[in-house]
C-alpha cells in the first residue's frame, strides 16, 4: 500500500498544474490535414461527406456521439484533461463557458475575417465571443421561440391568439371555465430551458463578468416577474405540470387538452413526428409579450461548432466550421436532417425555410421563427456551471411542483448552488 | 517391497519438499497471482490512492476563465461534504428505505414460500416459477413498465389509487414497490429451497404431538430456515445500500 501511494503522490505531482490557455496564432497547415470532429446532429455524416468531396485536402473524420447533456459533454471534459481532445466538436450555447473555464476552447478570431461576426445573428455572435474580441466557435444553430397552438380548439372554445403575457392569463382562466379538464398550455416541469428562455425573453442577466469577478443573480428581477407569474396559474390550476416530451404530455396534446406549445423553432417536428393525429389542426403565433417592453423574443437551444484547445490545425478547423454554418447547401441538409435552425442572417432566408409545413395548415410558420430570431435580445450570457446551474433549477421546480415551495424558491436555491458551484471551481464570486 | 518404497518417497518427498522444489512452488503462485495483482493494483489500489490523494487538494484560479492550479486544501474537501445538507439526508433517504422495505418484502417472500411449502398448494412448479419471473425481467426495463403504470392516464395502477406515485412524496415508495417486486420471489424461491431440504418426518412427529399447521409453520420451519432468512436479509440490505437503477430509470 505505500509503494501505491509514493506512485499515487508522484502521479498527482504530474497533474498540480492544469493547461494553459491555448495560443491564439493561425497559421496555414502544408499539405493534407485530417480533423476529428464530434458531434450528435443526424445528418452531420452527410454535411462532412460534402465538405469531403469538395475539400480533399482538408479531411474531416466524424464521430458520432451521444447527446452532449448524455454524456458527451463528460467526456469531451475527460479529452480535455488527457490531451486526446477532438479538433473539433458540437458544443451548445449554454456550455460554452464551461469549456471556456477548462480552458476547452481555442480563440479562433485569427483565423477568420475581421467582419466574419456579421454575417450571423447577432445574439447568437455574442454567445460565440463572450461579448468581446475573441471568437470561441461558430454558431451552428439557434432556437427563436413562438406558441404552437391549436387553432382548431382556439375557434372552439372562442378565445383569441393572446399577444401579451396578460392575454394570456386571460385566455388560461377562459379555456378552463369552459371545460375544467383542458388547459391553455403545460409547465413542461423539469425543462429548465424552457423557462430560461422565457426569462431571457424578459430581459433577463444571470451571469455577468467584471474584470475577474463573476456576479451571479439566477433570482434577478425579471426572472422573478416570469416565476411568479407561472406560480399564479399554477397554484390557480390554469395551468397543468407535465413534463415535455413526456408520453403524458404526447397524450394530452394528441387529445386536446393542452392548446398550446410555447416553443423553439426546432419543436416544430416535435409535435409532427409525436402528435401525427392532429396534422393541420396547428399554427404558429408570436409568443406573448411583456407589455411595456418593446416587441422581443426568447430563445431556447442553440449550438455551435468550437475548435478545441488542442487542434494542430486551428486554421483549416475554423475553415471547416465556418463553411459548415454558413455555406447554403450545407445549411439546407442540416436542416432537412437535423432540424438545425440556421444561424446567419442569410440562412434563415433560404428558400427551403419559405416553404409552407403542412401539419400546420400550410402556414409559412418559418416567417413566424425568423421574425423572432430577429428579436432575441443580444448579450445574454450563461455561466461557467450550468450543469448544476440546471440540475438545482429542476430538483427546485420538482418542489415547487410538488407544493412544498414555490418556483421564486427555486430560484434562490439555484442562485445558492451556482454560487457554490463557482467558488469550487475557484472562481470569484459577488452577489449582485 | 519396491512399490512401499515408493510411496515412502513420495510421503517424503511431500513432507519435506526439497528447496528446488519450494521455489518452483513459489514461482508457480507468483506466476497465477500475477495478472489478477496487476490488473488490481493498476485499475483498484492505484486509483483509490490517487483519489485519496487527490482529496486534500482544491482547485486555484486567477480571473473569470483564468486556467486551473491545484492547491493544498487540506482537509476542507472533506468539510465540504460533510457539511453539506443533501449528503445527509441521502443518507436518512436510503435508510428509511432500508428499513420499511427489507422487512415488507422479505415478509412477502416469507409467506410465499410457506404457501408454496404447504401441503395445500396446487400448481407448485407454475407458482414458484411466475413468483421468479420478475427477477428474470432486467431491472431497466421492469422500472421502464413501472414508470408506465405509475403514470396517471397511462397506467392502471395510477387509475386506480389517487396517489401521484411519482411525484416527490411517494416516488421512494413507489421504487420500494418496484424493488419488492422484483426480488421478492428471488428471495421466496432461495428460502423455499431451504423448506424442501427439511426433513418432512419432522412434520410428522409434530402433527402426532398435536401441533396444527399454524404452530408447524411458526415453530418447526421458520425457525429451521433461520440462516436462509439471513442470508436474504443481509443481500437485500446490500442490495439497498446499492439502489441505484431505478431512480436513475425514474427520473
Amino acid at each position: 500500500m505505500g509503494a501505491v501511494l509514493v506512485a499515487a503522490l508522484s502521479l498527482a505531482a504530474c497533474g498540480t498544474s492544469g493547461p494553459e490557455p491555448a495560443s491564439t496564432a493561425c497559421a496555414r497547415s502544408s499539405g493534407k490535414v485530417t480533423l476529428s470532429f464530434w458531434s450528435w446532429v443526424p445528418g452531420m455524416d452527410k454535411a462532412v461527406d460534402m465538405w469531403n468531396a469538395e475539400n480533399p485536402d482538408i479531411r474531416v473524420e466524424l464521430n458520432a456521439v451521444a447527446g452532449g447533456n448524455q454524456g458527451t459533454y463528460q467526456n469531451m471534459f475527460n479529452a480535455l484533461k488527457a490531451n486526446t481532445e477532438p479538433d473539433l466538436a458540437q458544443v451548445e450555447f449554454d456550455m460554452l463557458p464551461s469549456f471556456r473555464l477548462q480552458q476547452g476552447l481555442r480563440d479562433i478570431s485569427k483565423c477568420l475575417e475581421p467582419d466574419a461576426g456579421d454575417r450571423f445573428i447577432g445574439f447568437a455572435w455574442d454567445q460565440a465571443t463572450f461579448g468581446g474580441e475573441g471568437v470561441f466557435a461558430i454558431p451552428q444553430d439557434t432556437g427563436p421561440m413562438a406558441m404552437f397552438y391549436r387553432k382548431d380548439l382556439f375557434e372552439r372554445y372562442g378565445i383569441q391568439v393572446p399577444k401579451t403575457w396578460d392575454e394570456f392569463r386571460v385566455a388560461a382562466e377562459e379555456v378552463h371555465r369552459k371545460d375544467p379538464s383542458v388547459y391553455l398550455t403545460s409547465f413542461p416541469q423539469r425543462d429548465v430551458g424552457w423557462f430560461e428562455g422565457l426569462a431571457w425573453q424578459h430581459g433577463a442577466s444571470w451571469f455577468n463578468t467584471e474584470g475577474s469577478t463573476w456576479q451571479v443573480s439566477v433570482g434577478d428581477r425579471p426572472t422573478t416577474e416570469v416565476a411568479d407569474y407561472w406560480q399564479d396559474l399554477l397554484a390557480r390550476h390554469l395551468v397543468t405540470p407535465l413534463q415535455g416530451f413526456s408520453t403524458p404530455w404526447t397524450k394530452a396534446l394528441a387529445d386536446g387538452k393542452v392548446l398550446t406549445w410555447i416553443s423553439a423553432v426546432w419543436g416544430n417536428s416535435t409535435l409532427s413526428t409525436n402528435v401525427p393525429s392532429t396534422t393541420g389542426k396547428w399554427a404558429v403565433a408570436p409568443m406573448p409579450q411583456w407589455s411595456g417592453n418593446g416587441p422581443s423574443a426568447a430563445n431556447w437551444g442553440g449550438s455551435t461548432t468550437a475548435v478545441l484547445r488542442g487542434s494542430e490545425h486551428p486554421y483549416e478547423a475554423a475553415k471547416f466550421a465556418l463553411w459548415l454554418n454558413t455555406d447554403p447547401k450545407s445549411l439546407e441538409l442540416l436542416n432537412r436532417s437535423g432540424g438545425l435552425y440556421p444561424a446567419t442572417k442569410d440562412g434563415i432566408e433560404l428558400p427551403f425555410l419559405k416553404k409552407p409545413v403542412e401539419f400546420y395548415g400550410g402556414q409559412h410558420i418559418f416567417d413566424v421563427f425568423a421574425e423572432a430570431a430577429g428579436q432575441v435580445k443580444g448579450g445574454f450570457a450563461w455561466g461557467p456551471t450550468m450543469t448544476q446551474t440546471n440540475a438545482a433549477l429542476a430538483d427546485g421546480f420538482g418542489k415547487a411542483l410538488a407544493g412544498d415551495a414555490t418556483l421564486t424558491d427555486a430560484l434562490a436555491a439555484a442562485d445558492r448552488e451556482t454560487q457554490t458551484a463557482m467558488r469550487l471551481q475557484a472562481l470569484e464570486v459577488k452577489i449582485r | 517391497m519396491s512399490v512401499q518404497t515408493a510411496n515412502r518417497a513420495t510421503a517424503a518427498a511431500t513432507a519435506t519438499p526439497s528447496r528446488a522444489q519450494r521455489r518452483s512452488e513459489r514461482r508457480a503462485i507468483i506466476g497465477f497471482l500475477a495478472p489478477f495483482g496487476t490488473l488490481f493494483l493498476l485499475f483498484y489500489l492505484l486509483p483509490i490512492g490517487y483519489s485519496f490523494v487527490r482529496s486534500f487538494f482544491v482547485t486555484e484560479r486567477d480571473g473569470a476563465f483564468g486556467p486551473a492550479r491545484d492547491a493544498w486544501g487540506g482537509l476542507s474537501n472533506y468539510a465540504q461534504a460533510i457539511s453539506d445538507p443533501a449528503l445527509l439526508s441521502s443518507v436518512g433517504r436510503v435508510l428509511l428505505f432500508g428499513v420499511v422495505q427489507v422487512p415488507v418484502m422479505l415478509i412477502i417472500a416469507m409467506l410465499f414460500a410457506l404457501i408454496l411449502d404447504s401441503s395445500l398448494a396446487r400448481l407448485k412448479r407454475f407458482f414458484r416459477l411466475s413468483y421468479f419471473v420478475p427477477y428474470a425481467v432486467p431491472v431497466v426495463i421492469g422500472t421502464i413498465v413501472w414508470g408506465f403504470l405509475f403514470t396517471p392516464g397511462l397506467g392502471p395502477v395510477a387509475d386506480f389509487f389517487p396517489v401521484d406515485f411519482l411525484g416527490d412524496g411517494w416516488v421512494l415508495w413507489s421504487i420500494a414497490i418496484i424493488v419488492t417486486w422484483t426480488y421478492a420471489g428471488y428471495n421466496m424461491l432461495i428460502m423455499h429451497s431451504n423448506l424442501q431440504a427439511i426433513d418432512r418426518d419432522i412434520y410428522e412427529a409434530a402433527h402426532v404431538d398435536g401441533a396444527t399447521n399454524w404452530q408447524i409453520a411458526l415453530r418447526i420451519k421458520i425457525p429451521l430456515i433461520r440462516d436462509a432468512v439471513i442470508l436474504t436479509g443481509v443481500f437485500s440490505i446490500i442490495g439497498t445500500l446499492q439502489l441505484f437503477t431505478e431512480p436513475q430509470v425514474l427520473r
